[in-house]
């Protein structure tokens, strides 16, 4: 059996944090230098009562109120790396919450990459006969990891939660995949003392530290040779594929990406300025944005390519209907 | 293989936006003050470009931190 996307909905926290913001308690920063490089100028904040499950479930009953029957969710995927527990599973507190059946409901701990790795499974479950539909959910408060003067991050990331809802297709939509890991890195994108390991000081750091070189560079060497493995897996060429969209991690990236691949610019999605980095959130938000902008239309080829944290990446191409 | 060099000067003083007199052999993270993360970042981007994207496999060059650390990665993975 194969699967399609049905629809997406996505939410956003009221609060906005501008560059101007950041100058308040920053002083030395160059704002125009930073927003030069993260091409970001506006990014959501979530309250401090605001938990990902929470920005989870506004964006889970926009899908709902937009026609998904919750007697029909078969599954509920959330990608978060901010729980509101260690346990229980997130995601069973949304099944609760969203008032659905008893359903399949687990978390998955990735970052950016986590997007196509939630499309990969919830095909996987669609195709062995599991599920028929159900959503996948990519929520994500990194904002509450980020030290105020942390020049890296701060500018960057942003809060958001974005639902889509998977359904079984009669045609082949969705696919090829490529999925990948490189956990050499695991430590160049990282909140330190999230989990059971203490560092051998015995320091607490709860806060997000990111090598900003080395992700880059492993962006760099990984994502070029992402979408060429799409490319020659499908039998396509770059001018087959009809609009790119990469994981919103930054204008410098998505640049790079550019130069690297040497793709035509109106083939590429950028939405980051508005919205920040939203991690897994961002490939969602951006085909939710693409198709209000009309830059996709049926039959389009769309090429979706998520990487970051982990180190991991997943790339994916898909037909949209 | 000076000239090389000369370039790859020219090029990090273009990507740290300062003087090329400010940029020589000796200079580092230590006494460049526009040599900062996204200082560093700029550096990566422009020399990925004189390298036609054969700098993005060696994952050395995130933490090289002066001309010379450049210079010898650069030579031992024979781009210059």
């Amino acid at each position: 059996m194969h699967t399609f996307i049905k629809g997406i909905e996505y939410f956003l926290p009221e609060k906005r944090e501008s560059n101007a913001d950041l100058k308040i308690d920053n002083p030395d920063w160059i704002i125009d230098d930073i927003e030069k490089k993260t091409g970001v100028t506006t990014r959501r904040i979530s309250s401090n009562n605001q938990t990902a499950t929470d920005l989870a479930e506004e964006a889970c009953k926009k899908l709902i109120k937009s026609g998904l029957e919750t007697q029909d969710i078969d599954f509920i995927i959330l990608v978060t790396q901010s729980p509101d527990y260690t346990l229980p599973t997130s995601a069973c507190i949304l099944q609760d919450r969203l008032g659905v059946g008893s359903c399949i409901a687990f978390d998955v701990n990735l970052g950016c990459s986590g997007f196509v790795y939630g499309l990969a499974i919830s095909s996987s479950l669609i195709s062995s006969g599991l599920a028929k539909q159900g959503i996948l959910v990519c929520s994500d408060t990194y904002t509450k990891y980020i030290d105020k003067n942390d020049r890296t991050c701060r500018p960057l990331f942003s809060d958001a939660a974005a639902a889509v809802h998977i359904s079984i297709a009669k045609d082949d939509l969705m696919g090829p995949f490529e999925l990948g890991t490189d956990g050499s890195g695991f430590d160049k994108l990282i909140v330190p003392s999230s989990g059971s390991r203490i560092d051998s000081c015995g320091m607490v750091e709860n806060r997000l530290y990111m090598s900003g070189a080395d992700v880059f560079m492993f962006t760099m060497d990984m994502v070029p040779k992402a979408v060429n493995s799409l490319l020659y897996k499908s039998d396509k060429k770059i001018e087959d594929i009809d609009l790119f969209i990469f994981h919103q991690a930054s204008k410098l990236v998505i640049d790079s990406i550019i130069r690297r691949l040497d793709l035509p610019e109106d083939k590429v999605f950028v939405n980051m300025k508005d919205i920040g980095n939203t991690v897994s959130a961002t490939i969602p938000i951006a085909l939710s944005d693409a198709i209000k902008d009309n830059r996709i239309n049926t039959g389009d080829l769309i090429m979706l390519v998520g990487f970051g944290v982990g180190y991991s990446w997943g790339g994916c191409l898909i037909k949209w209907q | 293989m000076s000239n090389i060099k000369d370039e790859i000067l020219e090029i990090i003083s273009k990507a740290l936006e300062v003087d090329n007199k400010k940029i020589d052999f000796d200079s580092s993270v230590e006494n460049v003050d526009e040599w900062d993360s996204l200082g560093h970042l700029s550096i990566l981007v422009s020399l990925d470009k004189k390298f036609n994207g054969n700098l993005a496999g060696i994952k050395e060059m995130a933490s090289v931190d002066s001309v010379k650390s450049i210079f010898k990665i650069l030579e031992n993975n024979n781009l210059i």
